[in-house]
């Protein structure tokens, strides 16, 4: 129970599902590690321009570009870390909050593993502390019978903690980070002495992320507000750029399922289009929202489908057809407001488009099932 | 004598390459600059101080060189040297506009002062090099560069920041002085690389390096100092080094080149007027080149960075306070430390506009954002930015304006409306006692009405509109306007000025202006379109009718929109007043609004009643459809289609339902069910004939009785006619349907549905009413008069009483805000 979730990093043999950043990107980080001069900030494991370097890419020293967003951006994150406010990282869902957090994480502190799952159900004792209940009967509170939470591991190690979904957790249990971030200490009152309070060490913050759509950030108290640096992540505002990732994405994804032939760029193009389309309506008028995320991580997984349905139903590449097939299932989920909205887009919108793969988009309208 | 030499001992570094090159080039001195920034005009300015030099040449319309006295009278900056242009094929303005840091306004004070002859030796604003730019209003100072983005966005992307401003400032507004002209050679020579200018740029290079020669062989060895946008220098560079090589130096004729002139037949002219730094400020959607002129006032007066940004940062707190948003001390440390850490971060030497503002918004805002910051996503303002943003914005931009000394010749718009005021026969405000009437009707009246129109939209004061049209629908064919104070309209003109020369090309440049402003609120961009058409359309409304048809197509609620619709549709189909009737460009309106309102038509879902509004702006759709199928882009195929997914989908609201099968109908009946059954769109929808009427009313009296009398107003809106006729199919025993389900109505529905059976079948005139009376007694079999159906039996009186009380219930609801729909 107590063992620490870094070992996944050790085990070696299997390789895990999804490694974490600071395993996947293990060699880039010792290489900026390794040649970094600027100044670090206290109980960082790397300088801020080299960790800037980490997240938005390199390529003269051949580190890879990992979050494809604005650099004004991960260079405020960063900033606000050094300081004594939190960071939180607010926006729609699918807009890679986490993957950023994950980043700075283990460009900052060489771990990501220290991560709170926000949610309905989460307690004060996964965020501080618990305790291992056979020890403590047995020998009555010790530092041997406490389990330590992330929180709590962040602030004696001097370590970034990342908090996830902040705001799906109840207030009450988000207030326990109030003390936490401006005094920077935990009390244990069941322990005695200097044990019973655990004073933050350089290094420790908190990455908090939330997404608008969930539970609004409006249900944060104004106090715990105060203690954050917002900062709000948006989807990628150009067209090539998010066009060319989720080409990258979905390729890779479709190798990993075993489909053969990678996707149709003029295909891609339609998807990612109409995407960008309807998640734009969303900024106009009220009534237009889609409660669905249009987001790019959505469009990935949608040109993930389209692939498989045309590999493995037909053996050729995903089309227009699948576009729409795939749309009906992914992109409008449960909501028929969502799928009245896609249908009236691909029956008004669509029609004006040049392009062979839009009128074939057009075409296939009727595969929106009712 | 120290600060003198201590400057020039500093030029020399920091400019030692270019001075190099100076003597290398027959003491040419080119300094590249980009417009606008401080950094540069302080260059300049040392430069002038060290050089001595002989001539000072800008770049600049030469045509104005005979005026430049002039432009040293003594002004307020910040202020612009307007210039226009008109042909039979071409219309263009332009702005060259000056501030206190501009490079080219120090170059022309300073080289003045220190006694070089100074000249402006670019084409003037007029020449077709400038034609190929974007737009009909052009700024001559907007960044070059911005034209050919590859290099920039290279640049950009090698230093990890997102905008060139930002990397501007970095590598120039606020870094160590010492090294800056190499810097700036390096950076322009990397930006131009070897991209192609385009011709337009080749010809201006062309002839700015003419005057150049023509100097350097006045001047006999004294410097020469040239100050140009910074892209243009290495073209410059190596168009003066080529001749170097062949020997041709000095040899060149002495005598400046020649300004050309305009062409016979076409009108053009430079003039000063007065600018503010909302215009100069990019943010507002200006073309323009550097943003945030109110910050970089302060650096320029300040001189030093760091003083600079801990100014913007004072401003923009004192701002917010003033504005009621809460900034604490906290937060401002919190912001001057993520200031401090950006600018260490991205290796700044201190703090830059951008570190500020990214450390403000870090610290003040809690909460997430709708559209990115606009510094470092670049482009304007977006609408529904958040507050706080939008005051740092203005904060940065400065609300600075300038101010012509009184000895400035008028702008040429004073003449061109004291002209006309005179040509037109109407008397000068001042002296007019009578008050003016006109007949729009009469062609002198119109001219005369347009002419007072355009100085209204212009806010000149002198006369005031007392009467006339309200709106396109109004059949008011006479205006009267009243003379009233005239006090403040010279200045009110002089400003104006800066719209434009003629009164016609302002009044349009201003309403293009309000278009901006509009954004896609309904109400205004009505407003906006009848005063374009009350100031006249013509050739000089192009953009802003494509414009408001962009605009419209934007706007997001469907009953305003069929307002906008219904009145542009008016006018092109019936005005014979204004004379815009079947214009083209208002047709583009027309198109656009259409689009948009089957659009929002389809997505709107709702419980009962009758929303008039929309119900309006189908029927509007409907008559562009039937009357002006040659403007729209959306086929009556397309139309019907969407109509009948609207008239089938159950969440809409019955009205709209109703509306849509009537537009279905309307649409078969006028192409003589053409639509229904020879379209040649694929869908299904629209080939299938209109759905049986009987059938649509059957399943809604079974589902929700209460909503019959929506839907019967919602078709009778759109196909009374249709209905009355009996013209459509089943139009004729869609009575029947309804007398049948309205009789067998239990009496809770049919009280309950009855103020909605009313309010439909008011639709209806008398005398189609009666023609329904006729046809219900018919079914009864019973010989009676169908007139007397239509007539109460209640006694005036009683029903006067009534409809007192009915008012005052609704003015007591009115009064507690409670007020009811009527």
């Amino acid at each position: 129970m107590s063992a620490p979730a870094t070992a996944v990093a050790g085990t070696g043999g299997e390789q895990p599902q999804r490694p974490p950043a600071e395993v996947s990107h293990a060699a880039e980080l010792a290489a900026l590690r390794a040649a970094d001069s600027d100044p670090r900030p206290p109980g960082w494991q790397l300088s801020l321009r080299a960790a800037r370097r980490f997240i938005v890419g390199d390529e003269k020293a051949g580190i890879t570009r990992k979050f494809v967003g604005n650099s004004a951006l991960v260079e405020r994150s960063l900033v606000t870390l050094a300081t004594n406010r939190g960071l939180m990282l607010v926006g729609e869902p699918g807009t890679a909050k986490s993957l950023l957090s994950e980043l700075i994480a283990a460009a900052v502190s060489g771990t990501s593993a220290l991560t709170v799952q926000g949610g309905a159900a989460t307690t004060e004792d996964q965020i501080k502390y618990s305790w291992n209940y056979a020890l403590l009967v047995s020998e009555g509170p010790s530092p041997r019978s406490l389990v330590p939470a992330p929180m709590l591991r962040g602030m004696s190690e001097g370590r970034i903690v990342r908090f996830e979904e902040i705001t799906r957790c109840p207030l009450e249990v988000q207030d326990c980070l109030l003390s936490l971030l401006s005094d920077r200490v935990i009390a244990i009152p069941e322990l005695d002495g200097p044990q019973g309070m655990v004073f933050a060490r350089q290094g420790f913050n908190v990455i908090a992320t939330a997404n608008t759509r969930d539970r609004g950030v409006n249900e944060m108290s104004a106090a715990l507000k105060r203690r954050f640096n917002f900062e709000t992540v948006f989807p990628i505002a150009d067209f090539d750029t998010e066009l060319a990732l989720v080409e990258a994405e979905a390729t890779a994804l479709l190798r990993r399922s075993g489909v053969e032939p990678p996707p149709q760029r003029d295909v891609l193009e339609v998807l990612v289009g109409t995407f960008r389309e309807l998640r734009a309506a969303a900024g106009q008028a009220q009534g237009e929202r889609m409660s669905t995320v249009m987001s790019t991580a959505e469009a990935v997984s949608v040109a993930h489908a389209v692939g498989v349905r045309g590999w493995f139903l037909r053996g050729e590449p995903g089309n227009a057809a699948d576009v729409v097939a795939s749309l009906a299932g992914t992109a409008a989920k449960d909501s028929p407001e969502d799928l009245a909205r896609l249908r009236r887009f691909l029956e008004q919108e669509v029609p004006r488009r040049a392009g062979r793969q839009w009128k074939a988009l057009h075409e296939a309208r009727h595969l929106l099932a009712d | 004598m120290s600060a003198t030499t201590g400057a020039e001992a500093e030029a020399c570094a920091g400019a030692s390459a270019t001075e190099a090159e100076a003597i290398a080039d027959g003491s040419v001195v080119l300094i590249g600059v980009r417009h606008h920034s401080p950094a540069c005009g302080r260059l300049v300015a040392e430069a002038i101080a060290s050089l001595r030099p002989a001539y000072v040449l800008v770049e600049g319309p030469a045509d104005m060189n005979e005026r430049l006295p002039e432009l040293l009278l003594g002004h307020r900056l910040p202020i612009a040297v307007f210039s226009h242009y008109r042909d039979e094929s071409r219309t263009a303005t332009s702005w060259t506009p000056l501030c206190d840091y501009s490079p080219e306004w120090i170059a022309l004070r300073d080289g003045r002062a220190a006694g070089a002859e100074v000249r402006f030796i670019d084409l003037p604003a007029w020449h077709p090099a400038f034609a190929e730019r974007a737009g009909r209003n052009s700024n001559r100072y907007a960044d070059a560069e911005a034209r050919y983005a590859e290099a920039t966005r290279r640049l950009c992307a090698h230093f990890a920041v997102d905008s060139v401003d930002a990397l501007w400032d970095g590598l120039f507004e606020a870094a160590e002085p010492s090294g800056l002209a190499a810097r700036l050679e390096a950076y322009f020579d990397l930006v131009r690389g070897d991209a192609a200018a385009d011709p337009g740029d080749r010809a201006r290079e062309e002839y700015m390096a003419s005057w150049i020669r023509a100097a350097r062989a006045r001047a006999g060895g004294r410097p020469v100092l040239v100050v140009t946008g910074g892209f243009h220098r290495p073209a410059l560079r190596s168009a003066l080094g080529q001749e170097q090589e062949h020997g041709q130096e000095g040899d060149g004729p002495a005598d400046w080149p020649q300004v050309p002139g305009p062409p016979d037949g076409a009108l053009a002219g430079s003039f000063l007027v007065p600018y503010t730094f909302r215009q100069l400020d990019a943010f507002s959607g200006y073309q323009s080149g550097m943003p945030s002129p109110g910050y970089y006032q302060l650096l320029w007066e300040k001189g030093d960075p760091q003083a600079a940004a801990e100014g913007l940062l004072r401003a923009v707190t004192r701002r917010l306070r003033d504005r009621r948003v809460p900034v604490s001390t906290a937060d401002l440390i919190a912001a001057r430390g993520l200031a401090r850490g950006l600018a260490q971060m991205r290796g700044h030497h201190s703090e830059t506009r951008v570190d500020v503002l990214d450390g403000l918004a870090g610290a003040l805002i809690s909460d997430d954002l709708d559209s990115p910051l606009p510094w470092s996503a670049g482009g304007g303002l977006r609408a529904g930015s958040h507050p706080v943003v939008v005051e740092m914005v203005a904060a940065c931009s400065g609300d600075a304006e300038g101010l012509l000394h009184p000895d400035t010749p008028m702008p040429p718009l004073v003449h061109d409306v004291a002209a006309r005021l005179a040509g037109l026969g109407l008397a000068d405000p001042g002296q007019a006692a009578a008050p003016v009437a006109l007949d729009l009707t009469a062609a002198p009246d119109l001219a005369r009405s347009r002419f007072l129109h355009r100085l209204r939209v212009l806010g000149i004061p002198g006369f005031t509109r007392v009467s006339g049209p309200a709106d396109s629908a109004d059949p008011v064919f006479a205006e009267r306007w009243e003379p009233g104070s005239t006090s403040g309209r010279e200045a009110a003109l002089v400003e104006a000025g800066v719209y434009g020369a003629r009164l016609d090309e302002a009044a349009s440049v201003a309403l293009g202006e309000r278009l901006h402003a509009a954004g896609t609120d309904v109400g205004p961009l009505a407003e906006l379109l009848f005063d374009t058409v009350l100031c006249g359309v013509g050739a000089l409304s192009e953009e802003l009718l494509r414009g408001l048809a962009d605009q419209v197509a934007h706007v997001p609620e469907v009953a305003p929109l069929g307002e906008v619709l219904a009145s542009a549709l008016g006018l092109w189909r019936h005005d014979r007043v204004f004379g815009v009737a079947l214009d083209g460009l208002l047709g583009l309106v027309v198109d656009g609004a259409v689009q948009r309102v089957f659009w929002l038509a389809e997505g709107v879902h709702g419980g009962p009643g009758v929303d008039r509004g929309r119900l309006r702006a189908l029927a509007a759709a409907r008559d562009a459809l039937l009357h002006a199928p040659g403007l729209l882009s959306l086929t009556r195929q397309d139309a019907a289609a969407a109509a009948a997914r609207i008239s089938r989908d159950l969440r809409a609201p019955a009205d709209l339902r109703g509306a849509a099968f009537g537009l279905r109908w309307a649409l078969d009946a006028a192409t003589g069910g053409s639509v229904a059954t020879g379209g040649t769109a694929a869908t299904a929808d629209a080939e299938a004939p209109a759905d049986d009427p009987a059938a649509a009313v059957r399943a809604l009296t079974s589902s929700a009785p209460d909503t019959l009398g929506d839907w019967l107003a919602g078709l009778f809106a759109l196909a009374r006619e249709e209905v009355a006729r009996g013209t459509a199919a089943g139009g004729g025993s869609l009575v029947d349907v309804v007398d049948g389900v309205v009789s067998a109505m239990a009496d809770d529905d049919f009280l309950t549905g009855l103020p909605a059976l009313r309010q439909a079948f008011a639709f209806f005139p008398p005398r189609e009413r009666e023609r329904i009376a006729e046809r219900l007694l018919e079914r009864r079999g019973i010989q009676a008069s169908a007139r007397s159906l239509l007539r109460t039996t209640a006694d005036p009186l009683l029903l006067a009483r009534a409809a007192d009380l009915e008012e005052n219930v609704a003015r007591t609801l009115d009064r507690y805000g409670l007020g009811a729909q009527r």
